[in-house]
């Protein structure tokens, strides 16, 4: 069975990128959000095996919205966060291992290979 | 009438005055004592006149005058009631105690002439009342004033009620003293209020002021609750020498009062002399005028503002009086002293000038010190300027062109896999890369020119004006760009975001149908406006575009102003400086 994925990111072009280059490399593009409040709603609600989560989001940073998302809720399993960003990974220093993600991916270097390698 | 010839009708009139009522007192049928009414009618009378119009013509904005030559007046008014003319008899009894009211008033004014408290305006006020309104309703129910055999009628009589005017009189004589305490209460509070350095001056008229306040009230107890003729008669002649001592007292208070001014200069200009080792120039003043709350003041004219000696931005303080400092007929600084040194104006005017030379180089001093701390701000401001520039840039970029160069990255690693297996997603793919290309490059220009536009920096304002007006959704029209150019390099680049950003309003917010840029020197000064015939409501406070304009403009000293009633357009008019031009 394919991963269920959901996107989150504020700008629509990586969005529809990002879920074209995704669904061609085998995985379910569950749902999209633009920013951290609906992130939450809609990992709640759609319960996918993975979140695509933008580290610049308008209402909250990305850090947080991970740090949300990967904390155990009544007993449901929760997603595996990869937190993406156009910066450097360099710019986040221990962030992003603080933050309950799997780990980092520059969006330039999204691939099906380069999630594989993180979700193991 | 010029006061001069005031005063000389006034003092004929009053010497005539004079002589009239002691002609009548000397030729009159009843009592004894002639002579001694005529010696103090015209002792009495003529010292006030005399010492009153002697004040009057020394400083004629000040009442002290006027109050003096009305006690003299009066008082010679009042001593008709020691004539036989019934009708000048009746006068003369009405108005007998007139002259205590002036000198009530007199004491209460004293030294600037003008009456500071609620409390002292009323206690004045009730006690004219009382002088006139009081002798008139005893008059009018009494039928043996005066108790002397042979006295004329008393015309002012209704009827004859013992009763109602022994009533009347204990009320009016009540009231009079009551009075006299108040007015014994606000001399001693004036006294404590008063500097060292008046006080010299305040003396004599105060203390002989209030001798004759307790005198006075002392022979209306007598008079009220003793019936003793003798002690009334040694209280009121004592009364009456302390009466008389008032306009004596009032020109040893004149002399004393010079001597506290030379005094008071002489200290003044010893601390200045001394500034350099010990004082500041506020010192010495603080000391000369025995007020240590002095604060000097500078003018900055072309800021139409106040600073104190660090050059800091101050408010002239409510609640206590200030006197300019003037040099060649400018205000440059001012003196803020406590309001009962008003009362010598004399004496801050010459401690105002004294004071104007010495200051000169404070004020130079505070002047380079409030100037040092403008350019600190705006060099604050300038460097959160360029931050927020460079944060704006990076947002821009980041949202912008970075976003697109990943989508674009992602199309073509995409459109790379699917090369072999599916052609035609691959083309769409690489075709929806070259737009996304496309539109990054658009984006990456607009950022540049942003940042500064190379039009301007080619060829000037005038055709980067053009390019912005050209560009713009909304039809903008020129004016004066040509003429008023070229202005230095760097209004030239803040003339042109004023104007790109305004432009720019127009277009997403105005709903305007059409703009006008013009551009003008004014001075050394050019004035940029930029106005449309839309909506209106524009708000400098909200939104960073506006905000950042100013900014900017502030960094070159100059000021934005924006105008935008609701309904009514909006014009934004920057002056910048360009006197390096």
């Amino acid at each position: 069975m394919a991963v269920t994925v959901l996107i989150v990111d504020d700008h629509p072009s990586f969005r529809a990128t990002a879920r074209l280059l995704l669904e061609v490399e085998g995985y379910d593009v569950v749902g999209e959000a633009k920013d951290g409040h609906e992130a939450i709603a809609q990992a709640n609600l759609l319960r996918p095996d993975l979140v695509l989560l933008d580290v610049n989001l308008p209402d909250m940073d990305g850090f947080q919205v991970a740090s949300r998302l990967t904390a155990r809720n009544g007993g449901a399993t929760p997603p595996a966060v990869i937190l993406i960003s156009s910066r450097d990974p360099s710019d986040f220093g221990s962030l992003v291992a603080a933050s309950g993600a799997r780990g980092f991916i520059p969006k330039a270097d999204l691939s099906g290979d380069a999630l594989a390698a993180l979700l193991g | 009438m010029s006061t001069r010839r005031l005063l000389w009708l006034v003092g004929i009139a009053g010497v005539a005055l004079g002589v009239g009522v002691s002609t009548l007192l000397a030729t009159r049928h009843f009592g004894d004592q002639a002579g001694g009414d005529v010696a103090a009618t015209l002792l009495i009378g003529w010292s006030f006149l005399g010492t009153g119009l002697f004040a009057w013509a020394s400083r004629p904005n000040n009442r002290i005058g006027a109050l003096m030559v009305g006690v003299g007046t009066s008082w010679m008014v009042g001593m008709l009631a020691n004539t036989d003319i019934p009708l000048l008899f009746s006068i003369g009894v009405l108005l007998s105690a007139l002259p205590y009211a002036f000198v009530v008033h007199l004491l209460l004014a004293y030294p600037s002439g003008r009456l500071r408290s609620v409390l002292a305006r009323r206690v004045v006020m009730v006690t004219y009342v009382d002088v006139l309104l009081g002798s008139l309703l005893f008059q009018a129910f009494d039928a043996n004033i005066p108790d002397k055999a042979d006295a004329p009628a008393n015309v002012f009589l209704i009827a004859d009620n013992p009763g109602l005017s022994n009533a009347i009189l204990i009320v009016v004589t009540g009231i009079g003293l009551a009075l006299v305490a108040m007015a014994g209460v606000l001399i001693a509070r004036r006294w404590r209020a008063a500097p060292r350095v008046q006080r010299r001056g305040l003396a004599p008229v105060l203390w002989t002021g209030c001798l004759f306040l307790a005198t006075l009230a002392l022979t209306l107890v007598a008079d009220g609750l003793t019936k003793s003729e003798e002690l009334e008669e040694a209280f009121g002649g004592f009364a009456l020498i302390f009466f008389l001592a008032v306009p004596y007292a009032y020109l040893a208070g004149l002399l004393g009062l010079g001597w506290s001014r030379g005094q008071a200069m002489g200290a003044l200009m010893g601390g200045l002399n001394a500034a350099q080792e010990r004082q500041s120039v506020r010192d010495a003043i603080a000391d000369s005028l025995d007020d240590p709350r002095v604060v000097v003041v500078f003018k900055r004219p072309e800021r139409d503002e106040w600073v104190d000696a660090q050059g800091q931005r101050v408010e002239l303080p409510q609640g206590r009086e200030v006197t300019a400092i003037s040099r060649d007929g400018e205000v440059v600084g001012a003196i803020v002293h406590r309001p009962s040194l008003s009362d010598d104006p004399e004496l801050l005017q010459g401690v105002a000038d004294a004071a104007a030379l010495a200051l000169e180089n404070e004020r130079l001093e505070a002047e380079l010190r409030a100037r040092v701390k403008e350019l600190q701000e705006s060099r604050a401001n300038i460097i959160a300027f360029g931050l927020a520039e460079r944060r704006r840039l990076e947002r821009d970029l980041h949202d912008g062109a970075q976003q697109r160069l990943v989508a674009l990255s992602l199309q073509v690693n995409l459109a790379r896999a699917k090369l072999e297996d599916d052609p035609a997603t691959a083309a769409r793919l690489l075709d929806s890369a070259r737009d996304e290309l496309r539109q990054a490059l658009e984006e990456l220009r607009e950022l540049a020119r942003g940042i500064h536009p190379a039009i301007l920096t080619d060829q000037g304002l005038g055709p980067a004006v053009e390019a912005l007006a050209q560009r713009s959704p909304v039809p903008v029209e020129v004016e004066g760009v040509e003429e008023a150019t070229p202005l230095p390099s760097q209004v030239e680049a803040v003339a042109y975001f004023v104007v790109a950003e305004s432009l720019t309003n127009v277009a997403k917010y105005a709903s305007a149908s059409h703009a006008t840029v013009r551009v003008r020197r004014m001075d050394d000064h050019a004035v940029v406006e930029v106005s449309d015939d839309g909506v209106g409501g524009a708000d400098a406070t909200r939104g960073t575009g506006l905000r950042g304009l100013a900014d900017r403009v502030a960094a070159l000293d100059g000021q934005l102003r924006i105008e935008s009633p609701t309904g009514g357009g909006t014009v934004v008019r920057a002056y910048i400086p360009c006197a390096s031009s």
